[in-house]
């Protein structure tokens, strides 16, 4: 509870997940938070540790000492694992023993009171904002943390853990150049990016590959044969095609496997025979769809590759390590200020903060005229921004 | 609490959809009534719109006429709940978290239909109407009226009302069910049905409640009490078949151990896993948590139906 000198009692929580870097930020609160005398709690488990503290032998809620403190980023997350943060809808079992969900949010903001917190810290991903910003207009507290791999969270130039994934990824890239180089094969290889293609396109150039299929540009992958033809045509038989995850795919050739929604309701012996085209991406789905399609109308082998998953774990690099560092302290800062209902953003040079309502809604997608096209363009890495 | 309806056609309860000329829900053509709200959380569930007891909204954007349109950006739309991303296609994208609780009458405002309720209040009549249109179908194949879901045993009065009522119109009953509900929900229900398919998903407890979300024993003790109690009833048990869940011989042992006491168990169906319901995660919002699993191969299912007629005495009915 504040006191009369300032004093806080603030909690940092985590949405669902790993991502390399979480302790990081914890650190930085912690330091910054122990420098001004406030007392720092860890709700585990996302909001579990409040909501559920008779899990736990120590009460869902943990004491982060700046003293004592490990930074260590290769312990995992000192705030457990949570695979759902939404105390609008907690999963529960009733008085019947039937599975509900149900809107725990004013049993949180009470927890909270009972535990004298005056703030929570919550470092969360696209989702999580809008969760925040429903609890803060409800009363809370709150300062966001942006976390996302794909770094697609708007009003931030970058999210911690993008880059680690961003690292890992073209250390994989290598390799899968390697692998195809030395098979004389096309390489597809997905990776991560719904909806925005940060990871392929800045990978993709780092390893100067052939092509990069994003979510921004639907891509017709006749367009793509042709320039793999051109560029093969001399003395080079192999070829490196990266695709994210949501890559849009016009014409792939052999079709992903159509989703009936409306049989799927019918009976679970209905077979699939819909022509809904709306369907969610998934690991390796878009990889094999590519490389078959290629297949169809080139002559060299291509083989499908996934690194997607692999990038959710790991070390964080040493740009995620200071960014999580600096925004766990700025998340500190804002509260010192007066300020919550914000997100901690980096804004080149400054990190600031953004009020939840502007944060929410957004999509941090590759603008149509950023230098990176520029650049892939140069390299003569086709990214479907025009005909090859 | 409000009184009952005196007239049974006057129940009412939540539905999602009514299927005419269904083949797999139960003997002959039938006609198919699937309530809203289910009792577990199956990992694996298909049809993630019949969760929830409370009538929710779906997007479907291949519908959605995006900045053409733009109305759900405004009033009376909750602020915030729907939005468009900077430099993507004309799509509307939806906010889960702040379009929750948006009403039918909101809903009903989007005119190309990309934004769709799911589940209706109807009355036991309103449904029968629909029912009746095929009962000379029902005459001609044996068949009749299914209830599924959801979970047809969350709206006891509601099910047990709609199957009497088609009983006095001497239309043949079926329902599906997961059992995973009081006995005396059952007791209302069961005396008015003619075949009860019901899933045995985990015979392991422990997995049963990672899998699901309850343990297993009371949908256990509720089947061998209803096989038990209604002797005349004919049960057959399911089982949605899911490699690393259960497509595994221990599961198929204890299943088949289970049922075979009991002569009113007519048949045991494995109904293979399929992913129908990834697309419909998506229109809804919810977090599709299986999606890494595969369909059974034609092998698995092969092995396990031969199990199956062996323990039922039948020549072997696979290739």
């Amino acid at each position: 509870m504040s006191t009369d000198t300032g004093q806080k009692r603030v909690a940092i929580m985590v949405g669902a997940g790993y991502i390399p870097g979480i302790n990081a930020v914890v650190a930085g609160a912690s330091l910054a938070a122990g420098k001004l005398g406030w007392e720092l709690l860890g709700i585990l488990d996302g909001f579990e540790g409040l909501l559920h503290p008779e899990k736990y032998p120590n009460g869902g809620l943990i004491p982060i000492d700046p003293q004592k403190f490990n930074i260590d980023p290769n312990t995992g997350s000192v705030l457990g694992q949570s695979s759902r943060i939404d105390p609008f809808n907690v999963r529960t079992i009733n008085e019947l023993g039937m599975v509900e969900e149900v809107d725990m949010s004013d049993e949180l903001l009470t927890r909270l009171k009972a535990e004298n917190i005056d703030a929570v810290i919550s470092i969360v991903g696209g989702r999580g904002l809008s969760i925040l910003y429903q609890l803060h207009k409800k009363g809370l507290n709150a300062v966001c943390v942006p976390r996302s791999i794909e770094n697609d969270i708007a009003s931030t130039s970058v999210a911690f853990g993008f880059n680690t994934a961003l690292t890992f990824t073209i250390e994989m890239l290598d390799r899968a150049r390697l692998a195809a180089k030395a098979a004389q094969k096309i390489a597809v290889v997905e990776v991560l990016g719904e909806e925005a293609g940060w990871i392929a396109l800045q990978a993709g150039i780092a390893v100067a590959a052939d092509a990069v299929l994003i979510p921004e540009i639907p891509v017709d992958l006749q367009h793509v044969v042709t320039h793999l033809k051109n560029k093969m045509s001399g003395k080079k038989s192999w070829g490196l095609v990266v695709v994210a995850q949501g890559a849009k795919i016009i014409n792939p050739g052999k079709t992903e496997e159509k989703v009936s929604t409306l049989k799927a309701s019918l009976s679970p012996l209905a077979t699939s025979d819909s022509n809904s085209e709306f369907v969610i991406h998934k690991s390796g789905q878009v990889a094999q769809a590519v490389a078959e399609g290629l297949q169809l109308r080139i002559a060299e082998e291509t083989f499908p590759m996934v690194i997607g998953p692999w990038v959710r774990g790991g070390t964080p690099s040493a740009v995620d390590r200071q960014l999580g560092v600096a925004y766990g302290a700025g998340a500190i800062q804002a509260l010192e200020a007066g300020r919550n209902g914000v997100m901690v953003a980096f804004v080149p040079p400054d990190v600031k903060f953004v009020p939840l309502a502007e944060a929410i809604n957004k999509v941090r997608t590759i603008p149509t005229g950023s230098m990176f096209f520029q650049v892939a363009d140069s390299l003569g890495i086709y990214v479907g921004n025009k005909e090859a | 609490m409000t009184d009952k309806p005196k007239n049974i056609l006057d129940i009412t309860g939540t539905v999602l959809n009514i299927q005419r000329y269904c083949s797999h829900d139960g003997p002959g053509t039938r006609t198919t009534v699937f309530v809203k709200g289910c009792s577990l959380r199956c990992k694996w569930c298909g049809n993630p719109e019949s969760i929830r007891m409370k009538p929710e909204v779906s997007y479907d954007p291949n519908k959605c006429d995006g900045k053409k349109c733009s109305i759900c950006l405004k009033a009376p739309f909750p602020e915030g709940g729907f939005y468009f991303v900077e430099g993507d296609d004309s799509k509307v994208k939806v906010n889960w978290t702040l379009a929750a609780g948006i009403n039918q009458e909101i809903v009903s405002l989007c005119p190309t239909g990309a934004l769709e309720m799911f589940g209706k209040t109807m009355t036991v009549g309103e449904v029968m109407d629909e029912v009746e249109k095929d009962t000379s179908i029902y005459r001609n194949t044996g068949g009749g009226m299914t209830i599924s879901g959801g979970e047809v045993m969350l709206q006891p009065d509601f099910a047990a009302a709609l199957l009497q009522e088609a009983h006095n119109r001497g239309i043949n009953t079926a329902i599906e069910t997961a059992s995973n509900a009081p006995w005396s929900f059952l007791e209302k229900v069961l005396p008015h049905v003619d075949t009860m398919l019901h899933d045995i998903k985990l015979m392991n407890s422990e997995r049963h409640k990672k899998w699901t979300g309850v343990s297993n024993e009371r949908i256990l003790a509720n089947l061998k009490k209803a096989y038990e109690t209604f002797p005349d009833t004919d049960f057959i048990a399911r089982t949605p078949l899911i490699p690393g869940v259960n497509a595994d011989d221990e599961h198929m042992l204890g299943v088949l151990e289970f049922i075979k006491p009991h002569k009113n168990v007519i048949d045991y169906e494995l109904l293979p896993y399929h992913r129908f319901g990834l697309g419909k995660y998506d229109s809804l919002g919810v977090i599709y948590e299986l999606d890494d699993y595969k369909t059974p191969s034609d092998e698995v299912v092969k092995r396990f139906q031969t199990m199956i007629d062996k323990a039922f005495g039948r020549e072997l009915t696979t290739e």
